[in-house]
């Protein structure tokens, strides 16, 4: 059976490429990828008391299944929770890149992120549907 | 008057509803009600121990708000903070609010998740207000 693969966004709430990333993580889920993949939560992966607060089930499934993560800045959140605790990351996808790759979408702001804002999005979960088609033809 | 402000820190939460109120409840919160006093951070930022993010927590007031009871950013900033001033959960405000029902979808949330991240937000402002004036013990 194929083995699903894990999206983590940054889903970082500060800024504009947090909402991106999530917004992203949802149409791979729900529209694009809905039988090969699964959102993962990084702030779980660090959770304290993992054993009584749940992380360790999102630790075991990316240490047994493939991931990729969704950066909404340099700081790199999701791949560095996900490596410090589970292994390498399969793709890591930065949102501050592809924003600048298509300057002619202006999202509107953090909170609501605008029709240019979810074309975006749209944009970016297509890159991530990719990268999950790749990780298909490897295996 | 005191200098210090409150962060907002909710869940980052994206599988469900849940999640949605606490992000909006923290942006109508440093938007809007306590714009002034408030403020947010990146929870997966918090998970990563941003050295200059935990300081700047350690010297101001936290809120929490989870959006399950797994409580990823409470567990996380008691983690990586030691200490939370208040914590929120959306849960509670949609069960004190029967008759406004949450919309199952997300990107973007309805009406009624609004509405009940306005009346949490209320409610996080005044804990604001009160921690700031030191009427409350810290937890």
């Amino acid at each position: 059976m194929k083995k699903k693969v894990g999206i983590i966004a940054c889903s970082g709430e500060k800024l504009l490429g947090g909402t991106l990333s999530r917004a992203a993580a949802r149409i791979v889920v729900k529209k694009l990828k809905p039988h090969d993949t699964i959102v993962l939560c990084q702030p779980l992966f660090a959770a304290g008391g993992l054993e009584r607060h749940g992380g360790q089930q999102e630790r075991n499934f990316a240490k047994e299944h493939p991931t990729i993560t969704i950066e909404g800045c340099e700081e790199l959140c999701s791949k560095i929770a996900v490596e410090r605790y589970s292994g390498p990351v399969a793709a890591t996808i930065r949102v501050d890149e592809i924003m600048k790759a298509h300057p002619e979408f202006k999202p509107k702001s953090r909170e609501d992120l605008g029709k240019d804002g979810l074309k975006l999005a749209e944009i970016i979960a297509e890159e991530i549907a990719k990268k999950v088609d790749e990780l298909d033809k490897q295996r | 008057m005191s200098k210090k402000k409150g962060y907002v820190i909710p869940c980052s939460g994206i599988g469900k509803v849940f999640g949605s109120i606490g992000r909006e409840t923290a942006y109508i919160v440093v938007n809007e009600l306590a714009k002034d006093k408030a403020d947010l951070e990146c929870l997966p930022l918090i998970v990563k121990g941003k050295k200059e993010v935990i300081e700047a927590l350690k010297e101001n007031k936290i809120i929490s708000i989870d959006g399950c009871p797994l409580k990823c950013s409470y567990n996380n900033i008691m983690d990586k903070v030691g200490r939370v001033d208040a914590q929120f959960m959306t849960t509670d405000i949609v069960k004190e609010n029967r008759d406004l029902k949450p919309e199952p979808y997300i990107i973007p949330i309805g009406e009624n998740t609004k509405e009940l991240s306005k009346k949490l937000a209320e409610k996080v402002a005044e804990k604001i207000n009160e921690l700031l004036e030191n009427k409350v013990e810290v937890e």
